[in-house]
């Protein structure tokens, strides 16, 4: 098969870093994968767990359905910033407010990718700034510069796991694998909502190398959009 | 046993009967008493109910657990049924069977509450983006309300397509004495497409961006064709010697059933077509025709949408006629004042 996602691509990490904690759970036969569109959906072909292609932003509504449903299953909540955040935020919003039962991964990279890089809400200058056109127009100062989080969203919500990580390096991906199982744990085991933000390379669209994003993530983004658990509870 | 309902408890009484085991909603009039109903009672029939923050979620939250086997349920009117065309469009184009009830409101936009039929259009040509249809199921009784949920997920999983049940807000308030089926309960684990988990080491997907790989096209037009040739239903009422036969679907076919037998009693050859299935249009019942020659239209919309399609599927062989206005209702002695014009 030939390979669908970038080179320096995150969801390649990402989708390895699951694969990995899933099969040393051993939850592979329980896992539904509920996948948001775009370069997310390219996912199916990369793995072989039963899946759903979720309408942009509906991650979380079919998840819901489906968990109320199969209880006994684990479904795996995945998409971008523009769907979780965008598109998808009054999804977001509701689910964390229900304190439905999700394990959520967002894939953070700031940008519509799929379609050639236009600026999401979660897009900041400083972090981007040696990009051609990445100005993110439609944003309040205050968001370009501070970021549009999620922990200033539902931080203060009665949710069990709220925690961001970046894609870059070993350090980071390896504290990455420790919050996603983490969730995943919680997931399983309590119940609730459990999300995990993961910064991610996109080298396309930010026109660098990979080697470059991954410096950028590490300098500049994390220092805006903070890696570290925010709820742990 | 037997209860005084309306439309829509009756409907919510039958959706029970038809084995629903997952209620996602929105409240909006002349809906909102299924949506009271689930709220109220769905714990005591084992109904998992949902409060949706929107119609949109709520047709993506009964998409998954329909993909989870349930036989999930939404309902809404009017605009919640805009909301919701997103998630049927994707339904359709993924084999997700799924029953949604919209209990029509006057007009376009915001529009108001009265009996109407505008939605006409927007249910039996797809509704949302792309190339699909819905099934489209009339109720024009409390009876049928009670009885259409199941006929409407019989046919959501056997053509794995989503199915809308309408009726006015007539139909929807007006109380009648109605035999009231008894619960059953569905098996989640029934059909051989519902996602489990992958046990057998062959994932199984719903999705639909690969269709080219899977003969979607030919999979599509089979699935549309087969719905087109079994699933025509009507009620029919005197046709066989009609000179005029009316088609009306809704309040407006009680109407037209008194005005059958007020005309025959007077000695006009009057005839009656109600619709059940407004997609697939039951266009055999005007095969068994033999002395039509005027066709006349009652439907509470002022685009006169049910008629385009009697006069295409009936070939434009008769004489066309329309009763319609956005919600007034015509009585009975309106109908028989214009059968004496049009005779």
């Amino acid at each position: 098969m030939y390979d669908l996602l970038c080179a320096g691509c995150g969801h390649r990490t990402a989708m390895m870093l699951l694969d990995d904690i899933i099969r040393e759970k051993n939850l592979k036969e329980k896992v539904i994968l509920a996948l948001d569109v775009a370069c997310c959906s390219l996912l199916i072909d990369y793995v072989d767990y039963d899946s759903i292609m979720c309408a942009h932003g509906r991650v979380l509504d079919v998840t819901k359905g489906y968990k109320e449903m199969r209880r006994e299953n684990v479904v795996i909540s995945y998409m971008g910033d523009g769907a979780a955040y965008s598109i998808g935020i009054e999804e977001m919003v509701h689910a964390a407010r229900r304190n439905d039962d999700v394990f959520a991964i967002v894939i953070n990279n700031g940008l519509y990718s799929m379609t050639g890089g236009q600026v999401a809400p979660t897009y900041v200058d400083v972090a981007y700034s040696g990009r051609e056109n990445g100005i993110n127009s439609s944003a309040d100062d205050y968001y370009k510069e501070k970021g549009f989080k999620i922990e200033d969203i539902i931080g203060k919500f009665s949710i069990k796991y709220l925690a961001r990580a970046a894609l870059t390096d070993k350090e980071n991906i390896d504290i990455a694998k420790k919050y996603i199982s983490t969730a995943l744990n919680k997931y399983v085991n309590v119940g609730g909502f459990n999300l995990v933000e993961l910064l991610s390379p996109c080298p396309t669209n930010y026109k660098m190398t990979p080697k470059d994003t991954v410096n950028m993530i590490n300098d500049k983004l994390s220092k805006v959009y903070q890696i570290g658990e925010f709820i742990n509870g | 046993m037997k209860k005084i309902l309306n439309g829509n408890e009756a409907f919510a009484y039958g959706a029970l009967a038809a084995g629903v085991d997952f209620y996602a909603g929105y409240p909006i009039t002349p809906s909102t008493d299924v949506y009271e109903f689930f709220e109220k009672y769905g714990d005591e029939f084992g109904v998992k109910f949902v409060h949706a923050s929107s119609e949109v979620s709520a047709a993506n939250m009964i998409m998954g657990a329909s993909i989870a086997g349930a036989r999930a349920l939404t309902v809404t009117s009017g605009c919640g049924f805009s909301l919701m065309q997103e998630a049927i469009s994707y339904m359709a184009a993924d084999f997700v069977p799924c029953v949604i009830l919209n209990v029509m409101r006057e007009g376009a936009g915001l529009g108001d509450i009265p009996r109407s039929q505008g939605d006409y259009n927007q249910m039996t040509k797809g509704g949302g983006n792309g190339d699909y249809q819905a099934i489209v199921l009339a109720a024009s009784s409390a009876k049928d309300c009670m009885n259409l949920p199941k006929v409407a997920y019989e046919l959501s999983e056997k053509y794995r397509n989503p199915v809308i049940v309408t009726y006015d807000s007539d139909i929807a308030h007006t109380k009648e004495n109605v035999e009231v089926l008894e619960r059953v309960n569905n098996d989640i684990d029934k059909l051989e497409y519902t996602l489990k988990g992958n046990e057998t080491g062959k994932p199984k997907l719903v999705q639909n961006i690969y269709y080219h790989d899977h003969n979607y096209d030919e999979t599509l037009k089979n699935k549309y064709e087969l719905i087109e040739q079994n699933e025509q239903r009507y009620s029919e009422y005197d046709t066989l010697d009609a000179e005029i036969v009316f088609v009306a679907f809704s309040i407006c076919a009680r109407i037209c059933v008194e005005v059958v037998k007020v005309a025959r009693a007077k000695g006009i050859k009057v005839g009656l077509i109600v619709p059940i299935t407004l997609y697939p249009f039951p266009k055999k019942a005007f095969e068994n025709l033999k002395k039509c020659k005027k066709i006349v239209v009652v439907e509470l919309n002022i685009l006169k949408q049910m008629r385009r399609d009697v006069e295409y599927f009936t070939k434009q062989k008769y004489e066309y006629y329309s009763i319609s206005s956005m919600s007034t209702c015509p009585t009975v002695l309106d109908v028989m004042n214009f059968i004496e014009e049009i005779r």
